[in-house]
């Protein structure tokens, strides 16, 4: 007969490659989307100060140039690709006879691997932007203030935030495997109710100095540290969903 | 014989109805089993119990001599791919292929390849794109060239025609015949399958009720066909399991007749003719309902 196989295979990495296999959907479209964005937003730039003639409005234009949140759209994507790396991932891998456990942490290795991809392909974007003087315009878009002031700082913070952006997605998508839509109502209800919440009890306590303070003196870097923590929440509380989750039609 | 599956006094409910209900039987290794039954009736929640994706209520489960659930040592050695089976995002059947090689120990591309040439599944086509039956035969493909030592068919020839049906059908037993494995096949073509079936296992609203080989099934009714007044003098003192009537004709079926009980039904003017399994299931199935509606 076919051989029993007794001593379990690491089905940790297999899943890893599994969420790679199409590589198109994670890496080479995000990446032509990404740049066609970096080059489309420099031609407007230079259209825009081409038609300054007074140097004065052409350096206030410039500084407009230094907030540019097109770079968002990478961010929104993986969120996405965190979707349905659980919403048909899932379902397929259980057909391949992966247990929950394996498959959550392959997934959350994958999320890690590609977490680390993109920030340094933006911090490195970010480097050659510096270098060129905002690509020859003064515009921003991957140096932009919020991301932090040098390269390591933006590693970082792009690190969280895809981190974040990857685990809560996951997380979401698990709610909705489980329950369909009427854990999601449940849970995006929940969640309104909790900020609304928060936001009154700081009201309440006159607390809005203290929170102000508080991101002040925890710094950029500091206070993409504590998005870490929501990360690993999700991620924790997706594997829980999923562990009593059965894949339906 | 070693059984690969043992399920004792299985339940699975969902809020009050029971999509299994106290199911008891044993899965021998290195046999095809049909498991047969209406839609509805508990098929894909039983097999999704076997593996692990569904979780019982009551009971207990073996499979390898050990609970599925979470069980990567089990679950390495099962395959099973749903009728409705849903594959990752702008994956084409070439991924799904390539994949499967990661995942089944026994996996063999040439034959999974040799297959898609057979079932002419285009390999760079978005698998949203393929056409049902194109679908049902990827699923297929990987059931097979997985050779996992329990595999598991849910239907798997939804929108296969004719045609390609045939195709799993002889490169499933030619396959099975060099490299013995236990399959669980699930279908509503019974007639199509019957001859592959080792085993059937009918279930019904939740509850096994027929665990028997497929040859006792096959021989075990007989039609009788003749004048109703003769028809019914000689199956009198039998069950009947069903009774069929045109005018004056009578078409009945009874458990299987002795040689002696053969020969007295001919010399009555009766004939004689074999139930196909679908026919005896249909029976089965139908005829407890006709009881509890009476």
């Amino acid at each position: 007969m076919s051989a029993v196989t007794a001593r379990p295979r690491n089905r940790i990495l297999p899943v890893v490659k599994l969420h790679f296999a199409n590589p198109w959907t994670t890496i080479t479209f995000p990446w032509i989307v990404m740049l066609t964005i970096l080059v489309l937003t420099i031609l407007v730039w230079m259209l825009i100060l081409a038609n300054i003639a007074d140097p004065v409005d052409q350096a206030k234009t410039r500084e407009g140039f230094g907030y540019s949140g097109s770079s968002g759209f990478i961010f929104v994507y993986m969120i996405v690709v965190a979707v349905q790396s659980i919403n048909t991932m899932f379902p397929f891998a259980q057909g391949y006879g992966v247990t929950r456990r394996n498959f959550a942490l392959g997934t959350g290795l994958y999320f890690v691997l590609l977490s680390a991809f993109y920030s340094v392909g933006l911090t490195l974007l970010s480097i050659i932007e510096d270098a060129t003087g905002g690509w020859g315009v003064g515009g921003s878009l991957f140096s932009v203030a919020y991301f932090g002031d040098t390269p390591p700082e933006r590693l970082f913070v792009f690190f969280a935030i895809f981190i974040l952006f990857f685990f809560a997605g996951s997380a979401i998508a698990a709610i909705y495997l489980r329950w369909k839509a009427f854990g999601i109502t449940t849970f995006f209800i929940a969640l309104a109710f909790l900020l609304v919440g928060l936001v009154a009890l700081v009201t309440f306590v006159e607390g809005w100095d203290e929170v102000g303070a508080w991101f002040a003196r925890t710094g950029l870097v500091g206070s993409f540290a504590w998005s870490l923590v929501i990360s690993a929440l999700a991620a924790l509380g997706g594997y829980a969903v999923l562990r009593r989750t059965t894949p339906k039609n | 014989m070693t059984a690969v599956v043992e399920v004792d006094g299985l339940t699975r409910k969902f809020g009050s109805l029971a999509a299994v209900n106290d199911a008891t039987f044993r899965v021998e290794q290195n046999q095809i089993y049909g498991l047969l039954g209406r839609n509805g009736a508990g098929k894909t929640t039983l097999m999704q119990l076997l593996t692990g994706q569904q979780f019982a209520s009551e009971g207990s489960i073996r499979v390898f001599g050990e609970n599925p659930v979470e069980n990567a040592q089990v679950l390495q050695n099962t395959c099973f791919i749903k009728e409705s089976q849903k594959y990752p995002e702008d994956f084409q059947p070439r991924h799904v292929f390539k994949s499967a090689a990661w995942f089944f120990p026994n996996w063999d591309a040439d034959f999974a390849a040799e297959l898609a040439t057979e079932f002419r599944v285009p390999l760079k086509r978005k698998m949203k794109k393929l056409s049902r039956g194109q679908v049902s035969a990827v699923g297929v493909i990987v059931g097979l060239a997985s050779r996992a030592p329990l595999t598991f068919f849910d239907e798997p020839y939804l929108g296969l025609d004719a045609v390609a049906r045939q195709l799993f059908y002889d490169r499933l037993l030619e396959d099975f015949g060099e490299h013995p494995r236990s399959i669980i096949l699930s279908t509503h073509l019974i007639d199509e399958v019957s001859n592959l079936l080792e085993h059937v296992l009918v279930i019904d609203d939740g509850r096994i009720i027929i665990d028997a080989p497929a040859d006792d099934l096959r021989g075990s009714a007989t039609n009788v066909v003749g004048p109703a007044a003769a028809v019914e003098k000689f199956v009198a003192a039998r069950t009947v399991l069903h009774r069929d009537g045109i005018g004056g004709l009578a078409s009945v079926t009874v458990a299987a007749l002795t040689p002696a009980e053969v020969s007295t039904a001919r010399s009555a003017g009766l004939e004689l003719s074999p139930v196909s399994l679908q026919q005896l299931i249909i029976r089965m199935t139908t005829e407890k309902e006709m009881e509890q509606s009476a």
